[in-house]
């Protein structure tokens, strides 16, 4: 056995919150899961989706191009999206390439979860 | 890892890893350096700065410089300093680097539109290390030499 | 070339106390990724650093210009990790290792602990002279 996937990708609903969970190394090997995830919620409808992470300690380049994918479609379908979890490494990351600026950064799902309601009522 | 007041000659520390192209090895190098600059004092902060310099060096390594031949070998130097560590990352060399792509600052706007997404490495690279500088290599392949200051 | 050639690793250090711990967190990424168990990986840890030290400080002893290699490669079962040094003194291994009651009743050397934890924490363990010094070859079965 090889190890090269090392991210577990699941979907589930809070709220009138579409959440994708990632919980692993988010690099190259991720593209497919999470393409798919995001596809699946869209399909399903979802208007607020949440990556939720999981203080994950490796995300890489071509992880944050698969993000940038998602944000891209994200924009063109009118969705809301956000992301919780993120270590403070990876909220500076995500800050200087400029992934903050379209995706809400939030600590925790919880916190997450009330903007997006707040956001909803408005 | 003290550095012995004593010992009278300057002696280069290096600790040499040798790695096999192969994506997914980065993490080793992330591992290894990760060890010695909390070992050297490094705050966590700069140890995940340094983690994911030398993950984009090593990935930059195996999939461009090696093209993902797996018994092409990426060479990577560890050198502690009293003031720093020092961490040089080199490919064989089937591919040289463009000089352009080592000091373009890509924009998230420009991705939205590309197909492709990527191309962030060598400028994260830049932005997290106090020191870096490309070159070619002894073999004749990419070499990256990236410092980071210990304050 | 075959797959255990290829997707093998080398580490290379000075001798001086405290690089055991860089090379024992660097071989531990190297086995995770090679998919040996948790459990597996502390052991092999604390077989790898005991024999770094030994490298270090018996067969370089303790002279930083000189360097202590670790070569690790996979076999179909098992991950094969040598420790080799420059060999300033030549290693004589005992056929009896002392137990841990003669340990504890101040019998035998104290440098036979680290060996006697390679031996049990390994799947085989050897340790023989090569060319420009020793080398301490360990196996971990997957």
């Amino acid at each position: 056995m090889m190890l090269e996937d090392e991210l577990t990708v699941s979907t589930r609903e809070r709220d009138g919150v579409a959440i994708i969970d990632l919980v692993g190394d988010v690099t190259t090997f991720a593209e497919e899961k999470i393409n798919a995830a995001y596809r699946e919620v869209t399909n399903d409808g979802a208007r607020f989706v949440l990556l939720n992470f999981r203080q994950n300690d490796y995300i890489n380049s071509a992880g944050i191009a698969i993000l940038i994918g998602i944000v891209t479609e994200v924009n063109r379908n009118n969705q809301k999206l956000a992301v919780s979890g993120l270590s403070q490494h990876f909220q500076k990351i995500f800050r200087m390439v400029g992934l903050a600026q379209y995706a809400e950064i939030y600590q925790d799902e919880e916190e997450a979860i009330g903007r997006f309601q707040q956001a909803a009522a408005e | 890892m003290s550095d012995e007041t004593s010992q009278p000659e300057r002696l280069e520390k290096v600790i040499e890893l040798r790695l096999p192209s192969k994506l997914g090895y980065e993490r080793v190098a992330m591992d290894t350096a990760s060890s010695l600059a909390r070992r050297m004092g490094f705050p966590d902060d700069r140890v995940d700065s340094l983690k994911t310099a030398i993950s984009e060096a090593v990935t930059n390594a195996i999939e461009h410089g090696n093209q993902q031949d797996a018994a092409m070998k990426v060479v990577v130097l560890l050198t502690a300093l009293e003031d720093g560590l020092i961490v040089s990352v080199a490919d064989q060399g089937r591919k040289p680097l463009a000089q352009v792509s080592t000091t373009n600052s890509p924009k998230i706007e420009e991705a939205f539109e590309r197909d492709d997404k990527g191309g962030w490495g060598i400028w994260l690279i830049r932005e997290l290390m106090d020191e870096v500088e490309f070159s070619t290599a002894p073999s004749g392949g990419n070499q990256v030499r990236m410092v980071i200051h210990l304050e | 070339m075959s797959t255990s050639l290829i997707y093998s690793m080398d580490l290379s250090f000075p001798s001086e106390l405290g690089y055991e711990v860089i090379a024992r967190d660097a071989v531990s990424a190297f086995a995770r990724r090679m998919g040996l168990s948790a459990e597996r990986i502390e052991d092999l840890k604390t077989a790898l650093s005991e024999a770094c030290i030994n490298a270090i400080e018996h067969g370089n002893s303790l002279r930083p210009d000189l360097r202590v290699t670790v070569h690790c490669h996979l076999e179909p079962d098992r991950l094969v990790i040598e420790v080799v040094d420059e060999g300033t003194a030549e290693f004589v291994v005992r056929d009896n290792l002392p137990t841990i009651s003669e340990k504890v009743a101040g019998l035998g050397p104290l440098r036979g602990m680290g060996l006697m934890l390679i031996s049990q924490l390994c799947d085989e363990s050897s340790f023989e002279p090569c060319a420009n010094g020793n080398r301490m070859r360990l196996a971990f079965s997957r």
